[in-house]
């Protein structure tokens, strides 16, 4: 099977008198796929899934997406389909509504069915929101029932790759096995391809991820 | 109608009484100013005589370079005041923001001292250069406050912007909201003043002209030009200014290059 994602000989410095974060990084995505990426902090676990959502620039190497270099796809475009989502969940000053549909407002999406209430409301039952209304004050949510928001946010724009970052550095444990539960049902049953960067031990209970550790500067799988 | 009354150099001196008041001030309360306000006292002599020099020299010269390069030193020292005020080192603003002012700055210039005043010719110095100095004055405060507030918020935002990216959205809708806060800032201290000119307070221009000895309505048809010359300008540059620098501070992926406030 082609990759989906290819990151060929893949290296990155904050400028060019520094020492290099990581250098001469492989690795092939393929379509449904589960990737966990582990490294102590400060390795450049997040800096590597920004590169290939376009958030930071690059130094050195390729990275394809269904192979075309990125930097030949319209940010949009790219991001749309390999969506980043943030350690901490952004919610702007509005509802739960709002919050889940602005998206459907940018030139890129405009395409885009814009879903109804009663379809929403059956996706917070399974983001295990039942009981928050769709009118509710997204800000007055707690941390884990934002990043629940966001997570669905993200879903509703049918993106081909997810891109976690620590999705669970900030949530208790019961909130961060919900948002697991809820990553491994996305890939499980919506075969949504997933790479996840983490430094927790966390392991998926019912799909076998392929795991690499980012540590001196390369990335090897364990 | 009276002409002003001249100011002799004993009269001026006399003047020092109330910077005297100052420096007894700073010393019983230990404010620590008195050096400053003897630097800020010599400069303001300095600078204002050298001031008068030059403008004596182009009003009797007759020549429009020299009119119109005396307008570019004023806007080339108003953007290093914006430069010193805003303090932004990661993002390239001050070419584009200086290209800008002069563009905008000028076309209001010539609009209001040509077309409204109807000055022959329109870079007559007595009336460009004053009014220039206006616009350029007020608008370089208006400017460094919008950019000042549009880098504070894309940094302290930076979480919103790129979640707004990665759901889709182009640069300009990831930064909609800060774009608009950054003008609006920029143009409120001009538009409170539309609010209170006349009623708290005197503005200097319409002041000057009255103790120069002209007819109080007529200065007071100067100083309403004035205030709407400033209010567009302030709106014209700031709408310009911030759209490019907005655009600079987005990289080729339309990525955000200042890192979190």
């Amino acid at each position: 099977m082609s990759s989906l994602i290819s990151l060929e000989h893949l290296g990155f410095s904050y400028d060019s008198s520094s020492a290099p974060l990581f250098d001469d990084v492989n690795l092939e995505i393929s379509r449904g796929d589960f990737l966990l990426i582990r490294g102590a902090s400060g390795t450049g676990k997040s800096t590597l899934l920004r590169l290939v959502c376009r958030l930071q620039p690059h130094c050195r190497g390729r990275i394809l997406f269904k192979g075309r270099t990125v930097e030949s796809i319209p940010p949009a475009e790219l991001r749309r389909q390999v969506l980043y989502t943030t350690q901490l969940p952004a919610m702007m000053d509005g509802t739960v509504r709002a919050n889940l549909l602005f998206p459907f407002s940018f030139e890129s999406n405009r395409e885009k069915a814009v879903p109804p209430d009663d379809a929403l409301r059956g996706m917070l039952e399974e983001f295990y929101l039942h009981d928050i209304p769709l009118d509710h004050h997204a800000l007055n949510l707690s941390v884990g029932q934002q990043q629940r928001v966001a997570l669905m946010r993200a879903i509703l724009q049918k993106p081909e790759v997810i891109l976690f970052d620590e999705p669970t550095s900030a949530l208790d444990g019961e909130s961060a096995s919900m948002v697991f539960r809820i990553i491994e049902h996305l890939n499980r049953d919506q075969q949504m391809t997933v790479v996840m960067v983490t430094h927790s031990d966390y392991r998926p209970e019912r799909i076998t991820p392929a795991i690499y550790l980012l540590e001196h500067r390369k990335l090897r799988r364990l | 109608m009276n002409p002003p009354l001249d100011i002799s150099l004993w009269q001026l001196l006399l003047g020092l009484v109330f910077i005297l008041v100052a420096q007894v001030t700073s010393l019983v309360y230990h404010l620590g100013l008195n050096r400053d306000i003897s630097i800020g006292t010599l400069r303001t002599f300095a600078q204002l005589f050298l001031m008068g020099y030059v403008l004596s020299f182009i009003f009797g010269s007759d020549n429009v370079w020299l009119t119109l390069g005396v307008f570019g030193v004023m806007v080339v020292s108003a953007s290093f005041i914006i430069k010193g005020r805003v303090r932004e080192k990661s993002v390239p603003y001050i070419l584009p923001t200086v290209l800008t002012m002069f563009a905008s700055y000028f076309a209001t210039a010539v609009f209001v001292s040509g077309v409204i005043v109807g000055v022959e010719p329109w870079w007559e110095p007595r009336y460009f250069l004053p009014l220039g100095g206006m616009v350029i004055g007020n608008s370089m405060s208006a400017l460094a406050i919008a950019i000042e507030r549009l880098f504070s918020e894309l940094r302290q935002q930076k979480n919103m912007v790129e979640t707004r990216l990665c759901l889709g959205a182009n640069y300009r809708e990831a930064s909609q909201d800060i774009f608009r806060n950054a003008i609006s800032a920029g143009m409120i201290p001009s538009i409170n003043a539309m609010m209170g000119v006349g009623l708290v307070f005197i503005p200097g221009m319409m002041a000057g002209q009255v103790l120069a000895g002209a007819d109080p309505l007529q200065a007071v048809r100067y100083q309403i030009v004035i205030m709407l010359m400033l209010v567009g300008s302030t709106a014209l540059t700031s709408f310009v200014t911030i759209r490019i620098v907005r655009r600079r501070c987005f990289g080729k992926g339309e990525e955000l290059l200042l890192g979190s406030g």
